[in-house]
């Protein structure tokens, strides 16, 4: 991760020390733990959500007090 | 003109009185304008003030009311604003270094909205740096304090509308919310917050880099449940400007408060809001869930079966998100963030496309859960936050300490100050945080009430009953020691 780090701060111009590439890397390596439960869901016929749905989930109507 | 002390002081009190001339909105503003100003050295709720712009507003209101051209409850009312919601002519930093000098050339739809309700805008209320935070500590422009105890952050991002709505400097304020922004310093400062459902109010004229896209919502802080759906009524509503905006009918919210609750169901899901409870905080949400079921109401344990990927999913969506729009300034200008946001959106850029859209499936199948779930209950009650307002020095060391424990704020999955708000951004659910309870140091306790899509009216309903059982609303701050 330390490499892709150092690359993007290459690319970017972020001119990172070491010590700040460490952090970044350590970030980096905690969200790809972190995501990787997302992918060991059964996703089948489920697409992605775009917008709330738009619907209106009828119930009994309140009576008043 | 009738003399009044502006502490504590709601809309739905005050409006009926502006109309019938016995309360005058010049001097209504001229107090909150002094009140600020005897107050904001020390809270620092306000980055930047309207004062010119808010007293000729005063005035023109004044003067139409006069005239018998009152235009409705928000006609004379001061409002604060984020400073993440464009207002034209007045600086609108994002609680940013990069965005220092920014002054929009155009009001964003909300103020727009406001405005033309009559309100007054008194100026902008400060936040953590790009709202990419909920401590508030904000190394550009000075950490708004909790009005309750000034050693404690008020949360946020949307902090100093809070602070400003907690301490009478307004009498309510627009924030925004992409993991609880709104909701978490309401809770933490005492207040009522509402997010509505994803696109029921227009987030036009919002700062790009301040919220995820697909998660983020613009939202309404005030003192009283009924001054909350006064505001949703005059700024909710379908806006072509912002293509995310709902076009699905908008109700009159006022007209569920003081509807029964009896015979409703409150669904409660076991697990996820327990984590790290602190033991206050769980006596006052089960005080508040007695108190509901004394008016009727039932409880029902509910299953949410994928909600632990929820902080995954909201990481996974606003990442991308925010780090689109930051793009051109982590180009140009990447040691004008602060250096932990600066690492924090470095990290961002190394999230994979697949994730992204992963995450947004599993949104949507979180989504249908909830969707079951609200076939059989009609609101879901969690707590807002796992405690009451951590101290500054707590967030500096980045654990609290409570019932014996060392409580960690952020761990693998984020921040943990707002991992009981976050399923309600992944899922686009209304939800509002309202005080129920207040800890033994004298901090105040939220509590969460939330409903299907754009049923704000069930939210109202609920929030309305809760609230006209309990006495929390009517605490005010010590803010005269902090003058």
């Amino acid at each position: 991760m330390k490499d892709a780090v150092r690359k993007l701060s290459d690319e970017y111009g972020f001119k990172l020390t070491d010590k700040e590439i460490a952090i970044v890397a350590r970030q980096a390596e905690e969200a790809a733990l972190l995501f990787r439960p997302l992918f060991e869901v059964d996703l089948a016929g489920i697409t992605p959500l775009a917008k709330v749905d738009k619907k209106i989930v009828k119930m009994a109507p309140a009576k008043k007090r | 003109m009738k003399t009044f002390d502006i502490e504590g002081l709601t809309i739905s009190t005050i409006a009926p009185l502006i109309k019938k001339k016995q309360v005058s909105p010049l001097d209504l503003t001229k107090l909150h304008l002094a009140r600020i100003k005897k107050l904001n050295p020390t809270l620092n709720a306000y980055l930047a003030m309207a004062e010119e712009e808010a007293l000729a507003a005063a005035k023109k209101a004044e003067r139409e009311i006069r005239q018998g051209k009152y235009r409705g409850p928000l006609h004379g009312i001061p409002f604060s604003i984020k400073d993440n919601i464009a207002t034209k002519g007045v600086t609108t930093t994002a609680g940013s270094k990069i965005l220092a000098d920014w002054v929009p050339d155009h009001d964003a739809t909300v103020v727009e909205r406001l405005r033309s309700a009559g309100a007054i805008i008194l100026g902008k209320t400060n936040m953590h740096e790009w709202a990419k935070g909920s401590n508030s500590i904000n190394p550009f422009y000075g950490t708004p304090l909790n009005p309750w105890d000034t050693t404690r952050i008020p949360g946020g991002s949307s902090s100093g509308s809070a602070v400003a709505v907690a301490a009478s400097l307004c009498m309510g304020s627009i924030g925004t919310d992409s993991a609880g922004s709104v909701r978490n310093p309401a809770s933490l400062c005492g207040t009522v917050g509402l997010k509505p459902t994803f696109g029921r109010i227009s987030s036009f004229g919002g700062v790009a880099g301040t919220g995820g896209y697909t998660v983020n919502h613009f939202g309404i802080l005030t003192r009283s449940v009924r001054d909350c759906a006064l505001v949703l009524n005059q700024t909710a509503g379908y806006d072509p400007k912002d293509p995310l905006s709902s076009d699905v009918p908008v109700s009159n919210y006022t007209k569920t408060l003081g509807a029964a609750v009896k015979g409703m169901k409150i669904g409660i899901v076991k697990g996820y809001f327990d984590q790290c409870i602190v033991s206050e905080v769980r006596y006052a949400f089960d005080e508040a869930l007695k108190t509901l079921i004394a008016l009727g109401m039932k409880t029902q344990e509910i299953a949410i079966p994928h909600i632990d990927l929820i902080p995954a999913a909201q990481a996974a969506s606003t990442r991308p998100e925010a780090n689109s729009d930051h793009d051109y300034y982590l180009r140009t200008r990447p040691r004008d963030y602060s250096p932990g946001l600066l690492y924090n959106l470095i990290a961002g850029l190394l999230t994979p496309a697949p994730v992204y859209v992963t995450a947004q499936r599993v949104r949507r199948l979180i989504c249908q859960e909830f969707d079951e779930a609200f076939k059989s209950v009609q609101v879901i009650l969690a707590p807002t936050l796992f405690s009451s307002a951590p101290t500054i020095d707590d967030c500096n060391r980045g654990y609290v300490e409570a019932d014996g424990k060392k409580i960690n704020l952020t761990d693998r999955a984020g921040n943990f100050l707002t991992r009981y708000t976050i399923p309600f951004n992944v899922t686009g659910l209304p939800d509002m945080s309202v005080c129920c309870g207040f800890s033994s140091s004298g901090l105040p306790i939220g509590m969460q009430v939330v409903a299907p899509p754009f049923r704000e009216d069930v939210v109202f309903q609920v929030a309305t009953a809760y609230e006209s059982s309990t006495e929390w609303h009517k605490r005010n701050p010590p803010c005269s020691d902090h003058a």
